[in-house]
């Protein structure tokens, strides 16, 4: 008997094809950590092998492996303990405790320019979020998604994307305040 | 409109999920509000900023352990 239907391997073997960078890249979101991230999305396909008979038909492979991988991603922190313990409110809200990373903004606004020392500030500040909120963010403002795909790809609410993304984006504004000051006419 | 109401509204706006009247006020309110104006350019030229970051990728050596796995742990063909 034969069917049409892909198999598990074959569906699996796509979404590593297609959706690998971006499983990655949102791994990456939440460990900031190339290891964890990796560790993380081998985690998550290794769930989904298991677990594909249970899934069929639900959802796209695509957004089901984004929920397993980011989940997997934030066990993968919680079990490294990465810089203190973290708790389940911790790496959801913005409970994280300040992580100033150092640089200075004392400088003339002529001298900070939107290049290479922006994208430096950026990723630092994008570094004190907490890891929810800031896989959610660069979600929808660095790959450009829709709130609507955010929320579908996570499993979460569409008012808790937006919540996240624009807390997100007044805390990294306070954090590279000079610098937009600077470019503002 | 007043500036609590715009900051309150101002995720919504942002996303484009406001009616039109609104987001109309809303920039009626920022033409003539200068923090709420700063407010708006640098949440613009902070989206810009994140638009422009490089989109990371999977290792290899990562992608390969996965293709081993999908090869070992699932039946074949």
């Amino acid at each position: 008997m034969t069917t049409d239907r892909p198999s598990r391997r074959d569906e699996l073997e796509r979404a590593l094809r297609e959706d690998g960078d971006r499983l990655y890249a949102l791994a990456l979101r939440v460990t900031r950590d190339p290891d964890l991230a990796a560790d993380a999305v081998h985690d998550g396909f290794a769930t989904a092998i298991e677990r594909f008979d249970d899934f069929r038909g639900e959802a796209a492979v695509s957004t089901w492996l984004y929920r397993i991988v980011f989940r997997k991603a934030i066990d993968r922190l919680r079990r490294r303990g990465r810089e203190q313990a973290l708790t389940e409110e911790m790496i959801e809200t913005d409970t994280l405790p300040e992580m100033r990373g150092g640089s200075s903004w004392s400088r003339p606004p002529d001298e900070i320019l939107l290049g290479e020392e922006a994208r430096r500030a950026l990723e630092q500040a994008l570094a004190t979020l907490p890891p929810a909120q800031r896989a959610v963010f660069e979600m929808r403002e660095v790959e450009q998604r829709t709130t609507e795909e955010v929320a579908e790809k996570l499993g979460m609410p569409e008012a808790t994307v937006r919540v996240y993304v624009h807390r997100a984006r007044l805390k990294l504004r306070e954090a590279l305040g000079p610098l937009f000051k600077g470019a503002r006419t | 409109m007043k500036c609590d109401d715009l900051r309150r509204r101002f995720a919504e706006y942002a996303d484009g999920a406001l009616p039109d009247d609104l987001c109309a006020e809303i920039e009626r309110h920022i033409e003539g509000c200068r923090p709420c104006a700063d407010l708006d350019h640098d949440l613009r030229d902070l989206q810009r900023m994140c638009r422009e970051s490089p989109r990371p990728c999977l290792p290899e050596e990562a992608r390969r352990r996965i293709e081993n796995l999908l090869r070992e742990r699932c039946e074949p063909e």
